[in-house]
């Protein structure tokens, strides 16, 4: 499995690609000036796209003004051609058709171009903002939950998109709203003011629709995810409920979370039915109002009767605005929140900068070293005050210290997923910052005792440190991971998707295709940390001997509680205190160090799980405070 | 950075507010639905009653189902009558101040007209507000008498329904299929009734205008409409569901690379999946394009079919006019009308889609509802009175399908009392005996009695609350301890809940936590060891306090620590009463008062007990129980050599 690898040419040669780009990626950023506003930093991703929006506010303002003109041809035809007879039809005729289709075949394009240009939008921010997110490193996670990320990024970035999508539309009727107007004005003042006296309240009544409709909406959502998840929990626990005879209680749980249901529904229904049919109506009262004063101003000759066909025309026309401003601005803010949160996640940055002149580790031999390593997460107290000790090329060490004591922390170092607060850690006598990122991960694979598996196939899964790696790669680390058998046996082999619908693995099981995968990954060290915890004994003995094989030369660091695990290394480090306090072979401390002994006894019995929760980690997993 | 923090719970389940696209309230709306939330009041207790028969009842149909509220749904209908002419009645209004008061400048008539206008206005304002609440009221009781009646269904379904595809229809049923009606209920029927209502008041207005003039402006614009209509439903829908489907698998791709970001920084992995992201985002972005091209065909489409049934009317009306069968006002009519039914004609199409859903879906739950429940409480069943626990099995035979049973002709009597194990292969039946015990079946053949009295004519309740089983895999709700504790029996006390904990051995755990049994576990418990939930559940079922427990041993592997809490929270919990114990483990066995070996006699025929006796007896007479018990010796013998000597002396330390 050493044939070369398919990496493309630096900079990229440590970050393997086989897949095709379909789509551009964007080309803008947000502006880097923090002083600015949300929106003006958003707007170079706006910008990008000039040339789209510049057409279709074109296409926007030509077609609004034909749709406008239309009832001004009714008029003219009305007037003119029916009520007076002094000029032939067909000329107005025409002219409507002309219109008709001005304004049909534009419409069509600027409302396309405008919607395609949101949905773009939405597609940069989704790509910058995962771009992004994958630069950051584990002491951003260990400090945001990445549920809120996840939501963040999706819930966010749509609001963005709604309100980009939003602002044209609302520009164009504001521009048919002015036309409009100018041709009323022309026409008749006083009829004019008739017409749009009710609309500011359309406006005003449908902002206090709104205030109360879309809380009660959310509510709304809530309890009826209530009653999904206990109609889930009834039936996923179906056979519990009946042992108890919980039946009546369940269903008076129900009853109770419907009632919760419908007492929002009707809430919603009596908000709609105070508001909702006076902004209906509203604008039918501006028509009677045409009727009324248009009427009185027909009588005495100062009106024809086509300019109110043109007024009643016109009515529903302009409430348009009024009708889409309080949304608009409820979307503004929404949009204002959620642009500030993209900020805030593309405002980060890594705290393991890279050093200007940071080079390669090309061909590392697998040479570990730490001089008087001091560290701690985030703003945490020190866990390792001063921690020393050189493991050789090909050698296997294991870390052994009690719960807590900084083992899996160490590990976490060798690859610079930390930085050191003293003292510096080495790969081949070079200073992990001195050399480029990519390369120091890839001269190191961990292996954890709860590996993450993805919704792919297993083939996909081993891979994933080498997408595009040939399938007889694959089966050689399998084999060698001891997995190989339980994989042929899964209902599709090496192409079974794991996970929710695929297929589920017991923990042995996913620790073998996690040391699989850092086999495939062919790395210089690797760092088992309690990989093998669920692996029974006989298994992991033979998954040892297949590695010495296959890692013939490469470095390995085991941290492991076991008897059977740590007789495999060559060495011990026995941490104690954030340092090493003793090494030497097992036996040697065995009988030397009495601290060892006790250590390894009480980590047989006490918490089966190794300190690789972490203090980071410990705040970030769950906060379901496991003691 | 500042997170806010999650929509709390007055607004639903914990985690409801995460339903996607929109996670969680925006914190603008919170404040406002904290204080809508201040007035609802207190709601009574729903006070509902169980029944395990399913009330006597004709199939349910949308006609029946309304036809329980038939008043109501008059007054809807009233409604909605006046509501519509007070509507429509504007362009009519216009055209008669049009031809009777400004042609020959009548201003009287005029301003009458106008203010009838107005009156119709106000009228259609209160009558809207009133026919919205009141349906929006019929609806939700509907909705809400559908989901207690579907729900209390769901309870006397055979728990074969509650596994593996059955279940997931379930869930469609009580969601999805809900939802439908939901839609259909609150706004769908009515509109229907507006809408449609719509179309035949104007038609009729129109025709009566001048039938020539209505009937070529209708046989022109409607069918062009209505097929331009069916067509943006087809088109968006497919749109819809793209764009759908093309988020979901952004989504799931975003939150598998953000959960895993740990093993994806490991592994260089940043450049391969950003680009997979953003091939994910692009077919969204090409989904979403396409959803833009439809809705911006059918839009300007249908307008600009409004425009040339206005152009065919002027020609129209022209002519009409200048041979004296039209009035100009009426031509105003015409316009204004043409306007109006666009409306309803594309709404109506979009409605007859929730009509067809709606109906789809109610057939679907009458299904549901017609489905028997798989044992039938009998009518004239009684409370089993407080028992010893004595259970017995006469010459049961049982199978999943007819010709093959799974147990046949089998006896066996458990003394009350005594932990009796039942071991036996794989598949042999050991699982479905017990069933028979807590009547999650009955047999075909046979009766089983606990204290002497026949369970088949006990209340299921009665006897559940004294047969309880725990699971193999335990099944705890989302909640706290305390409620997963209490559900076993919702009056228990503090103490006893206390009691149950610390018997398991749970205790220790409980005290520690800051919020002790009010402690949230997580979804299925997710973050409680398997142990722990084990220990839980068997907590459990000691609140509920049985006669008779039955024990399904889990098979999963657990670490030896483990294993020896829970064989000691065993000692605990099967003490004092009748335990039928299903054991995977040697220790379980040997436990056991008495020890029952089940299997097939030959591969045709059901299972029946082979061998009972106490582990010494049966070892002694060396039959398949000695077989096993040899086998299960070698194993362990070799699991504590290839373990480490430590790790047995840890176990014995343990705790």
């Amino acid at each position: 499995m050493t044939e070369p690898l398919p990496y493309d040419e630096p900079p990229h040669r440590f970050q393997p690609l086989n897949v095709a780009e379909e789509h551009p990626a964007p080309t803008a950023r947000v502006h880097p000036d923090t002083e600015r506003g949300w929106f003006r930093r958003l707007l170079p991703v706006l910008v990008a796209h000039r040339g789209t929006l510049a057409v279709s506010v074109a296409l926007a303002i030509v077609s609004v003004s034909a749709q406008v003109a239309i009832p001004a041809v009714v008029r003219s035809a009305i007037d003119d051609a029916i009520d007076a007879g002094t000029r032939p039809l067909t000329p107005f005729i025409l002219a409507l058709l002309a219109l008709t289709l001005t304004r049909g075949v534009l419409a069509f394009g600027y409302r396309y171009g405008l919607y395609s240009m949101a949905y773009r939008i939405d597609f940069d921010l989704r790509t910058l903002l995962y771009g992004h997110l994958n630069s950051l490193p584990y002491s951003f996670y260990d400090r945001i939950a990445t549920g809120q990320i996840i939501s963040r990024a999706n819930s966010d970035i749509r609001s963005v998109q709604l309100y980009l999508a939003m602002a044209p539309l609302l520009s164009t009727s504001v521009v048919s709203f002015f036309i409009a107007l100018g041709f009323m004005l022309s026409i008749n003042v006083g009829l004019t003011l008739v017409s749009v006296a009710v609309l500011p309240g359309v406006y005003w009544v449908g902002v206090l629709l709104r205030n109360r409709l879309f809380p009660l909406s959310w509510i709304i959502q809530g309890r009826t995810a209530e009653i999904a998840s206990l109609v889930e929990e009834n039936v996923a626990g179906a056979r519990v409920v009946r042992s108890f005879a919980a039946e009546e209680d369940q269903l008076n749980q129900l009853g109770a979370a419907a009632q919760r249901l419908r007492w929002a529904a009707v809430a919603a229904a009596d908000n709609r039915a105070r508001f909702g049919p006076i902004v209906e109506n509203l604008p039918r009262l501006g028509a009677a109002g045409v009727v009324a004063y248009g009427g009185w101003l027909v009588t005495r000759d100062q009106l024809t009767l086509g300019s109110i066909a043109a007024f009643t025309s016109y009515i529903v026309l302009l409430q348009i605005p009024f009708r889409l401003f309080g949304f608009f601005l409820i979307l503004g803010q929404r949009a204002r929140a959620s642009g500030e949160r993209i900020l805030e996640l593309l405002d980060e940055r890594s705290d393991l900068p890279e050093a200007d002149d940071a080079r390669p580790l090309l061909h590392p031999r697998g040479e570990v070293s730490c001089e008087g390593v001091r560290f701690g997460y985030g703003s945490g107290r020190d866990l390792l005050t001063d921690v020393s000790f050189t493991v050789d090329a090909g050698e296997t060490v294991a870390l052994v210290g009690a719960t807590g004591s900084g083992k899996s922390t160490v590990t976490r170092l060798l690859p610079r997923f930390y930085d050191v607060r003293e003292g510096s850690v080495r790969l081949d006598g070079l200073d992990v910052r001195d050399a480029t990122l990519d390369s120091v991960r890839a001269a190191v694979a961990t292996v954890t005792d709860e590996p993450m598996l993805f919704a792919a196939s297993v083939a996909d899964n081993i891979a994933y440190a080498r997408p595009g790696a040939g399938r007889a790669d694959i089966e050689r680390a399998a084999q060698a991971a001891q997995a190989a058998e339980f994989i042929e046996a899964l209902p599709r082999g090496y192409d079974t998707v794991i996970g929710e619908k695929g297929a589920s693995l017991s923990g042995g099981q996913r620790q073998r295709l996690a040391i699989a995968r850092a086999l495939l990954a062919d790395p210089a060290v690797l760092i088992l940390d309690d990989a093998t915890s669920a692996i029974d004994v006989a298994v992991e003995e033979r998954i040892h001997r297949a590695l010495d094989a296959l890692l013939a030369g490469r470095t390995t660091v085991v941290v492991a509680h076991r008897l059977s695990t740590i007789a495999l290394a060559d060495r011990v480090l026995f941490l104690e205190e954030g340092r090493i306090a003793a090494e030497g072979t097992h036996a040697e401390l065995m009988g030397t160090v009495p601290g060892y002994a006790e250590v390894l006894a009480s980590a047989e019995s006490g918490d089966e799980n190794s300190d690789s929760g972490g203090a980071a980690v410990a705040g970030v997993h769950s906060p379901a405070n496991r003691p | 950075m500042s997170f806010g923090p999650p929509a709390g719970s007055p607004f639903g389940a914990p985690g409801a507010g995460s339903a996607l696209p929109f996670a969680g309230m925006p914190p603008e709306l919170a404040e406002r639905a904290e204080a809508i939330l201040e007035r609802e009041p207190e709601h009574p207790p729903p006070g509902l009653v169980f029944d395990q028969r399913p009330p006597d009842g004709r199939r349910l149909t949308l006609r029946r189902f309304l036809a329980t509220h038939s008043g109501k749904v008059a007054l809807a209908g009233v409604l909605v009558v006046i509501e519509t002419l007070a509507l429509q009645a504007g362009p009519f209004l216009t055209q008669q101040a049009i031809d009777r008061g400004m042609v020959p400048q009548r201003f009287d008539i005029v301003a009458r007209m106008a203010a009838i206008y107005v009156g119709a206005v106000v009228v259609s304002t209160l009558v809207g507000a009133a026919r919205v609440a009141w349906t929006a009221r019929l609806g939700e009781q509907l909705m809400y008498q559908l989901r207690v009646r579907v729900f209390a269904h769901l309870q006397r379904l055979s728990l074969e329904y509650f596994t593996g595809e059955k279940a997931g229809v379930i869930m469609t049923r009580m969601t999805s299929d809900i939802d439908n009606l939901t839609a259909l209920f609150q706004e769908g029927l009515v509109q229907m009734a507006v809408q449609g209502l719509t179309v035949v008041v104007i038609s009729g207005v129109l025709v009566a205008y001048d039938p020539l003039m209505a009937a070529v402006t209708l046989l022109l614009v409607v069918p062009v409409l209505i097929g331009l209509t069916l067509w943006y439903r087809r088109a968006s829908t497919r749109a819809y569901d793209d764009v759908r489907d093309t988020i979901a698998a952004v989504l799931s791709d975003l939150s598998e690379g953000i959960g895993g970001i740990r093993t994806v920084i490991a592994n260089n992995r940043g450049r391969q999946n950003s680009v997979i992201h953003a091939n994910l985002a692009g077919r969204h972005l090409a989904a979403n394009r396409e959803s833009a091209r439809v809705g911006a065909i059918y839009g300007p489409s249908a307008e600009s079919l409004g425009y040339l049934g206005q152009a065919v009317l002027l020609v129209l009306g022209a002519t009409r006019i200048r041979s004296g069968q039209l009035e100009i006002g009426e031509l105003f009519a015409f316009l204004l009308y043409l306007n109006l039914f666009f409306g309803p004609i594309q709404q109506l199409v979009q409605l007859y889609t929730t009509y067809q859903q709606g109906q789809a879906s109610i057939r679907k739950l009458a299904d549901l509802l017609d489905t028997p429940p798989a044992q039938v409480e009998a009518p004239d069943a009684v409370e089993l009175p407080p028992v010893e626990g004595e259970v017995v099995f006469h010459d049961v035979t049982y199978g999943y399908e007819p010709d093959r049973a799974v147990l046949e002709h089998l006896n066996l009597a458990v003394r009350a009392g005594e932990t009796l194990a039942l071991v036996g292969p794989t598949g042999a039946g050991k699982t479905t005996l017990t069933k028979l015990v807590a009547r999650f079946g009955d047999p075909q053949r046979g009766r089983v009695t606990v204290d002497g009295h026949d369970i088949a004519h006990v209340t299921f309740a009665s006897l559940r609350r004294q047969v309880t089983g725990v699971p193999q895999e335990p099944f705890l709700f989302a909640g706290t301890i305390r409620d997963n504790l209490a559900f076993a029996r919702s009056g228990a006390s503090e103490a006893e809940l206390q009691a149950a904990a610390h018997a398991v051995g749970l205790g220790e755990l409980v005290d520690r936590l800051p919020e002790g049994l009010d402690t949230v576990i997580h979804e299925r418990g997710v973050s409680l060891s398997a142990g722990e939930r084990q220990l839980l559940a068997l907590a459990r079922a000691m609140v509920a306090a049985p006669r008779v427990l039955i024990l399904d041993e889990a098979t999963s592997n657990l670490d030896l620590r483990t294993e020896a809490r829970i064989d000691a929270a065993l000692d605990v919990a099967l003490a004092d009463r009748t335990a039928l114990v299903i054991a995977h483990r040697l220790a379980t066995a040997r436990r056991a008062d008495r020890i029952a070996v089940i299997d097939r006699p030959s591969p045709t025929e059901g299972a029946r007990v082979i061998e009972l006796g106490t582990h010494a007896e049966l070892v002694a007479a060396g039959g398949r129980y000695a077989a096993m018990n040899e086998l299960w010796e070698r194993q362990s013998a070799g699991d504590a050599v290839a373990a480490d000597p430590t790790e047995v002396g840890a176990v014995a330390t343990a705790d």
